[in-house]
């Protein structure tokens, strides 16, 4: 993972990191003013300043699991990110181990004492994967999902399992059955969803890095509204094997860090072919990491000649103004790296929101008709076989995704296929057509990753159509199974409001374009601190 | 693809009440409006929960029906977009299937799926008497 060519910056522990980047202000300011780095320091990653810290000995890995479980406990209560959090001892079993094997100069994996949190919908053997939902409580499912084993693998830690709306569907994470999250920068307000819980841990510092899953946005717009990085890869990227199906031709598993470099290591360790994931891809996995430049070796037009298309719909009417200028910041800061930047129509833009619902609906009526009772999950016994399932899903389920099977049912039903569902599929085939042509013409397109910023805790529960409306920036990358990367580029009401989230879409299997570009993004924009005032004071990263 | 104005939403406006002035209603109104109502039927929820078989009161089904009326028609407006000859995507085709080999393996952790099942007995999924009177 880590090669020479690696970003010396990353290979810095915090401490060295803060009096050079002051250095690097004055060697960079004759380049050019944009390299100045932020006024406060990029984001370092966490993943590889662990590496370092650790096989530095400088620290181990006990005391940074102590230090980030004491973290999690303070703010929990307030938060409510986790629907379940591993004991104490099991994890610092694991992290004596780690210290054992590095005290003995034995090889330890790529992400060794990373502190890691899963989305309650992806399996860990040893944890309960509830889903969020009634009918699987307590439920331990009998093996890890793929990309929990690969985590583990290399050497993570699960801290514990992420709240989320119910199967994945919501939009707020106030769908879970058990709690409702809170957003670490405002606590009245949603830390969007699905996967709210994951999006809130990073952000309060609670792990280091989380798993999410995204079915038309769950993982960028949460990422967007907590002010942390998000990235929905390619599908086929990252086995979906232990990933609970909601809507399987949509569905991918994704990443949550404090910075690309993150998201991107975290990335790599969880891809590739699976055979136990028939829509897995045997596309080879770059070394993302590998690509990543440091700021003191950037050229003052480091991105020259990447093409950018901006999509003119989505900073139409409708879109928050304080997410327009944002974005439109983030567009000008990409130009004066050396981007060429024009602006796409996609006129079918707006036709992926239903055509969206209605797959994703029917798909998780179909996929939903193994919560019966029967083999796993919580059981209402009856009087006939068929009163058992109709009361066990009637009890266990929660009301949207009741609301989901029915409507997905309902688009299946025979006499209406064709008038939904198929002309979904056809509106599916019309969208991804249109990115493709985009992408001929641009490296990456970019929109705001949600119409707003984070809303009320209770503001659109109860208004379906709103919450859903809410997914127009996301759903279309879903359709068209492109990989897209969630980065915060601003805030609504200035530095004290909420932060804002812009999305850069790339071609099929590009994470590794939109990883590099987002890493010199990062590193370069003036101004802005992503640590929510929450966890400022006591975090040092 | 259709033409631009095939492509424009159709929806109702009282489907849409937006309390938010941040909520993205222009992408679902600000649109040229379509007022061809479906010839397709209402969804009859009773029958859909008992196709899906989820147990639904009477009053349950009263509160999902307009929900369920109101997404449902939100949905209706793909019918007035063109689609003549375009193929439907079943996903988006990123690669082909990758099946492996049609051989049986042995799941090794046979005990944990087993205790995951509510109720067992001897070798046996106890299930309710499944066939019914007549």
């Amino acid at each position: 993972m880590l090669s020479s060519a690696q970003a010396p910056r990353l290979l810095r522990s915090p401490a060295a990191a803060t009096t050079t980047a002051a250095a690097l202000t004055i060697k960079c300011l004759h380049t050019s003013p944009i390299l100045t780095p932020a006024a406060t320091s990029p984001s370092p990653s966490q993943i590889l300043t662990t590496r370092k810290s650790l096989l530095s000995r400088q620290t181990s890995a006990v005391d940074l699991a102590k230090s980030f479980l004491q973290r999690l406990r303070r703010h929990e209560p307030q938060l409510s990110s986790f629907l379940y959090v591993s004991p104490d001892d099991v994890v610092l079993k694991q992290a004596e181990e780690l210290d054992t094997k590095i005290k003995n100069n034995e090889e330890v994996g790529p992400l060794a004492g990373v502190l890691v949190g899963v989305k309650d919908n992806i399996c860990t053997y040893d944890m309960p994967s509830t889903a969020g939902s009634r009918i699987l409580e307590n439920y331990r499912p009998p093996f890890d999902a793929t990309a929990v084993r690969k985590l583990r693998d290399s050497g993570a830690i699960v801290v514990g399992k992420t709240n989320l709306d119910e199967f994945g569907m919501g939009s707020t994470t106030e769908g879970s059955a058990y709690q409702v999250t809170a957003n670490p920068w405002d606590l009245s307000r949603v830390p969007g969803g699905s996967s709210g819980g994951s999006a809130a841990a990073v952000s309060a510092r609670q792990c280091m890095v989380a798993l999410g899953s995204d079915t038309g946005g769950s993982v960028r717009q949460p990422a967007s509204f907590c002010g942390v990085v998000g990235l929905k890869p390619t599908y086929g990227r990252v086995s979906r094997y232990g990933l609970v199906a909601y809507a399987s031709s949509l569905d991918v598993i994704g990443c949550f860090g404090s910075s690309v470099a993150d998201a991107g290591i975290l990335l790599h360790s969880i891809s590739g072919f699976d055979n136990f994931d028939a829509t897995s891809s045997k596309q080879e996995v770059p070394d993302y990491a590998s690509q990543f430049v440091a700021l003191e070796y950037l050229e003052s037009k480091p991105l020259k000649g990447l093409r950018v298309g901006v999509i003119h719909e989505t900073l139409e009417n409708g879109v928050d103004s304080e997410v327009i200028s944002s974005v439109r910041g983030a567009v000008s800061h990409l130009e004066e790296l050396g981007c060429t930047v024009s602006e796409v129509s996609l006129p079918s833009f707006s036709l992926g929101l239903p055509a969206y619902y209605i797959l994703a609906s029917s798909e998780s009526s179909s996929n939903l008709s193994r919560y019966d009772g029967v083999r796993f999950g919580n059981q209402v016994f009856g009087e006939e076989l068929n009163s058992l399932y109709g009361d066990s899903r009637a009890e266990g389920l929660g009301s949207e995704v009741k609301m989901r099977i029915l409507m997905g049912t309902y688009a299946l039903s025979a006499g209406y296929y064709d008038a939904y569902y198929k002309r979904a599929q056809q509106v599916r085939t019309i969208i991804r057509n249109s990115f493709k042509d985009a992408l001929e013409k641009n490296d990456i397109l970019i929109s705001p990753a949600a119409p707003s910023v984070a809303y009320k805790i209770g503001e659109k529960k109860n208004d379906p159509l709103a919450m859903y409306a809410g997914d127009i920036m996301t759903v279309n990358v879903n359709l068209a199974g492109l990989p897209a990367l969630v980065l915060p580029c601003g805030f609504d009401g200035g530095s004290a409001g909420l932060p804002v989230g812009f999305q850069m879409i790339g071609a099929a299997f590009d994470e590794e374009k939109l990883l590099k570009i987002g890493h010199i993004f990062e590193q370069t924009l003036p101004g802005y601190s992503f640590v929510p005032p929450l966890v400022a004071d006591e975090w040092t990263g | 693809m259709g033409s631009r104005a095939a492509l424009f939403l159709r929806a109702n406006p009282p489907l849409f009440s937006f309390r938010h002035s941040a909520n993205p209603k222009s992408f679902l109104l600000n649109k040229r409006f379509y007022t061809a109502k479906s010839s397709l039927e209402a969804p009859d929820v009773a029958r859909l929960a008992q196709t899906a078989r989820i147990s639904l009161t009477p009053k349950q089904v009263e509160e999902f029906a307009p929900k369920i009326r109101q997404v449902v028609d939100w949905f209706g407006q793909l019918q007035a977009v063109d689609l003549q000859s375009i193929e439907p995507a079943i996903r988006a085709d990123t690669e082909g299937d990758n099946l492996r080999d049609d051989v049986p393996g042995v799941f090794d952790n046979r005990d944990a799926i087993i205790a995951a099942v509510p109720n067992y007995e001897d070798t046996y999924i106890k299930v309710p008497k499944v066939l019914n009177k007549e």
